[in-house]
């Protein structure tokens, strides 16, 4: 079965290089609304987003997130807002922010690949680094930055040579299978 | 060798900052990505010296330490990372030997 939709599911793929041509702001502005449409438990909003296009900001967060390989021309921080969870009788650290962090980076992702942009997530960066770059206030907490640009021609190589993996060996119907069979060598990791 | 300074405060203090976040970062990873983040650091740093370094020692940076790939991890093929990373070991000791030299009377 095909459709655009699964289209752009299929075809994303994670940008590790980008040039240096800017992204225009409309097509920024695109990929911030489609969060807005994100699915996020209880409707509760927890979560702030902090868009980043100054190149000192940008050389700033690159320095201190390890996990960046590229240079992108602009960013956007998923942060969990603790002091609203709390709110909701939330203890900070409880999972369900986190989950959300993931719907709502996804939700980018296809939506930048939708625009034609290039896109990657970078979970290796110092919180209290990029807190502090960024101003953020002691209750919230910066948990992940999607990169955005243009993909440059030239990509490294992926971190591991492709496995196997189909959805039929990711799933199983109706109930975890017994331990000896779990299909390691069918692509399991 | 000459004593040429090859990194700006600025470069020195991007340098620092990569190290300790990675670091930090390092303490929620997988352990896998420890070797990464320092070859990472190694190739930035080679990024940034090699325009003012001398001919040998750029020779250096644009060999072995380039032959590991930029995202390569070591449980993807472990002999085979691990004989990478013998392989610049060996590049950066013979350079030093040739350039620093041994000790008086050293063989």
């Amino acid at each position: 079965m095909t459709n655009p939709v699964l289209d752009a599911i299929r075809t994303r793929r994670m940008t590790r290089a980008m040039t240096e041509q800017p992204i225009e702001r409309d097509r920024l502005e695109a990929v911030l609304e489609a969060a807005r449409w994100a699915p996020n438990a209880g409707n509760r909003r927890l979560h702030r987003l902090i868009a980043v296009q100054d190149p000192r900001t940008l050389r700033l967060l690159r320095v201190v997130s390890p996990g960046m390989f590229q240079r992108p021309v602009a960013v956007v921080v998923i942060c969990i807002d603790w002091g609203r969870a709390e709110s909701f009788g939330m203890r900070r650290g409880l999972r369900g922010p986190y989950v959300d962090v993931g719907t709502l980076a996804q939700t980018m992702l296809l939506a930048a690949h939708s625009v034609g942009l290039g896109s990657g997530i970078v979970t290796s960066f110092s919180q209290a680094a990029v807190a502090q770059v960024l101003d953020v206030p002691d209750d919230v907490s910066p948990e992940l930055i999607v990169c955005l640009g243009h993909a440059a021609p030239t990509q490294p190589a992926p971190m591991r040579a492709r496995n196997p993996m189909t959805w039929q060996t990711l799933t199983d119907w109706e109930r975890f299978p017994a331990r000896r069979a779990v299909g390691y060598a069918e692509g399991r990791t | 060798m000459p004593t040429t300074l090859v990194l700006t405060e600025d470069e020195a203090l991007e340098l620092l900052a990569f190290l300790v976040t990675a670091a930090r970062t390092q303490l929620d990873e997988a352990a896998e990505y420890g070797p990464l983040r320092l070859l990472t650091a190694a190739s930035r740093l080679a990024d940034t010296i090699a325009p003012r370094v001398s001919p040998e020692t750029r020779a250096l940076l644009a060999g072995p330490l380039r032959q590991v790939p930029e995202t390569a991890v070591r449980t993807a093929d472990p002999a085979g990372y691990a004989s990478k990373l013998d392989a610049v070991c060996r590049a950066v000791a013979r350079h030093l030997v040739t350039n620093l030299g041994r000790e008086a009377g050293t063989p």
